[in-house]
């Protein structure tokens, strides 16, 4: 190489120390790539590592799935859960609605010959009184429900309305 | 494989010859090229590795460099030397290496770039003296701290005249830059590398 091409107007000490660095830089670089170029190369070395490369990624992957299965199930368990505690809830809520409504039937007198049968005839009482109350519930609702219907009748039936209106608060 | 007749034909001292089949072109052109993997591969290698510091990828690009020269070997018109061609071509998959390393930050965490003190512990053995291997040692590590400062374009146009040997013009063909811009880098770095070694005096 033309070292002379490439020079500065540096002192000459330092051009010498400079051209000598690269020398050595240059003798470096020749032994590295030398010896990086004939090393040994094992294919089993390669194929292990790639082996054992794959197998973490399989393994990482399952562990994924897994934890995603699990989350799942473990969502739609507690999902049960809740629902199964609100339908309880709301049975608690219907058989004390119930109860409430039922209270004055089971005050009534009882014969001597349905004292044997006591407290079957008191549950049967107590369902039947639960009915009676829901029936009774539903009615009032339905009864609401039909005169806010009546009440938005058209303008041409407005007078029919009226009418039917005044008969049933007569 | 094709067997079709080549039109080509080969004139030797004012007679023709037999005519070539595509077959017989095509094997004398893998031979050629053979012998230009033979012959040029330690270059490109050295060059790749001098550039990134990793073996492991300065390795894979070589492969690429010379697969994409297989791929292109019909294309070569012999404008520059074949020497020439495969340090462009290697260039590139240089560049497009950073490029990409660039993008994708986290490849830095995987990266088996040796660091400098070991990339200058390299040295033949000479018949030097124990004190003057030390000295030749910290010169190396001193360039090695000045290239790593230099910018992508500096560094492959330094190396490629200061390790690979070649000409301006050579680089200038190799690196898509004039004659004038190649200077202009090479001046650039020399000061790196003068800075480098003035301050540790």
């Amino acid at each position: 190489m033309n070292w002379e091409q490439d020079r500065s107007g540096e002192s000459p000490q330092m051009e010498l120390e400079l051209e000598q660095a690269l020398k050595h830089f240059k003798a470096s670089m020749d032994a590295w790539s030398y010896a990086a170029y004939h090393r040994p190369r094992t294919a089993a070395k390669l194929a292990v590592r790639h082996s054992w490369r794959m197998a973490a990624g399989w393994a990482l992957g399952c562990l994924l799935a897994a934890g995603s299965l699990v989350g799942a199930g473990h969502e739609i368990y507690h999902r049960q859960q809740l629902a199964k505690l609100a339908a309880q809830k709301a049975a608690e809520q219907r058989a004390a609605a119930g109860r409430a409504t039922a209270q004055p039937t089971s005050v009534q007198p009882v014969s001597a010959q349905s004292d044997k049968k006591a407290p079957a005839a008191t549950v049967r009482k107590v369902s039947v009184g639960a009915q009676d109350g829901a029936r009774s519930q539903d009615d009032d609702l339905l009864a609401t429900v039909d005169r806010d219907v009546s009440r938005e009748v058209p303008a041409a039936m407005e007078p029919l309305a009226q009418l039917m209106d005044d008969n049933g608060t007569q | 494989m094709r067997r079709r007749e080549a039109s080509t034909k080969v004139m030797a001292a004012g007679t023709a010859v037999e005519p070539m089949t595509v077959a017989t072109a095509e094997e004398i052109a893998a031979q050629e090229f053979a012998r230009i993997v033979e012959s040029h591969r330690p270059q490109i290698f050295r060059f790749l590795l001098s550039s990134l510091r990793d073996i492991d990828l300065a390795e894979t690009l070589t492969q690429e460099c010379f697969l994409k020269a297989h791929r292109n070997w019909s294309h070569f018109r012999g404008d520059s030397s074949a020497m020439t061609w495969l340090m462009r071509i290697a260039i590139n998959l240089q560049k497009d290496y950073w490029r990409n390393r660039r993008i994708q930050f986290w490849r830095q965490t995987r990266t088996n770039a040796v660091d400098l003190d070991e990339a200058s512990e390299w040295l033949p053995n000479g018949e030097r003296s124990a004190e003057q291997q030390m000295l030749a040692r910290e010169q190396v590590a001193q360039v090695w701290q000045a290239v790593k400062g230099l910018s992508e374009r500096q560094r492959t146009v330094f190396l490629l005249r200061y390790v690979e040997e070649r000409e301006l013009s050579e680089i200038a063909a190799a690196t898509g830059l004039s004659e004038g811009t190649v200077k202009a880098h090479l001046s650039r770095a020399l000061g790196r590398v003068r800075a480098e070694l003035r301050g540790t005096r």
